[in-house]
């Protein structure tokens, strides 16, 4: 099986949730098996392609080295083992983070809140001179 | 048939660290090929025996190829006695079966 052939076998390995570092030893165990395959018939005096194919034949089809790697649970990552721990986690760490945001945002923008809450502020006092000023003159007339 | 090929292979692996290849060229060696499956599918078991730590796992390189070697523990040797008399005693029942079935026509 050609190296670029394993690479549709090792996206379909990590969407079915097996943790990564076993796809990858899958992946480079099945390309060097291959190798060895194909060295092997080569010397026992096979021609290139049909070392190739005995190769493939010999390491089984893509959706039964799937089929073997899904049904062992161990292999899975945690999150797909235990999906409903994953969630609730996930949820909680969700609720943890929200809160702490608006502050983490707050610490990071000091400048830009410190001149804006100045403008806000200048702009405050220019409108309640303005209304007191015309509050003054109401009284006045 | 469930244990079979974790049996299979740590009693190869009892003997010495092999990989892969190795591994599967000796699986058919020794049971007289009697076994028939994708040489892909090997992999995954010796994954399975690795993270219940049956087996314990080491890249080597050897003449620019990447190896990975597995060799069995303790605990893996343990699991082999385990399997080895889970598989006596389904065998002996089989066999005992068998041999009641070809007495049968006999009484009949």
């Amino acid at each position: 099986m050609p190296s670029t052939q394993f690479e549709s076998l090792r996206l379909e390995l990590l969407r079915g949730g097996v943790a990564p570092v076993y796809v990858e030893r899958t992946i480079l165990e099945l390309e060097e098996h291959y190798a060895d395959l194909t060295s092997d018939a080569l010397a026992a005096g096979h021609g290139a392609e049909d070392a190739a194919e005995n190769a493939r034949a010999a390491l089984g089809s893509e959706h039964a080295i799937i089929a073997a790697v899904l049904s062992r649970p161990e292999l899975l990552e945690w999150s797909t083992r235990w999906p409903t721990v994953a969630l609730c986690l996930r949820s909680a760490a969700t609720i943890g983070v929200l809160p702490g945001l608006p502050l983490v945002f707050c610490i990071e923008h000091r400048p830009e809140l410190a001149r804006w809450g100045a403008a806000v502020g200048v702009a405050a006092a220019v409108v309640g001179a303005i209304l007191a000023g015309l509050n003054f003159m109401i009284a006045l007339a | 048939m469930s244990g079979v090929p974790e049996l299979l292979v740590l009693r190869l692996l009892s003997g010495r660290e092999m990989y892969g290849y190795e591994i599967v060229k000796a699986v058919r060696l020794v049971t007289g090929e009697a076994i028939g499956f994708g040489e892909g599918v090997i992999y995954p078991v010796l994954h399975g025996l690795e993270e219940n730590g049956a087996v314990k796992a080491k890249r080597k390189s050897v003449n620019g190829r990447e190896r990975v070697y597995y060799a069995v523990t303790a605990k893996g040797k343990r699991r082999l006695e385990h399997l080895s008399g889970e598989w006596q005693r389904v065998s002996t029942g089989v066999n005992s079966a068998l041999g009641d079935l070809t007495k049968e026509p006999q009484n009949a």
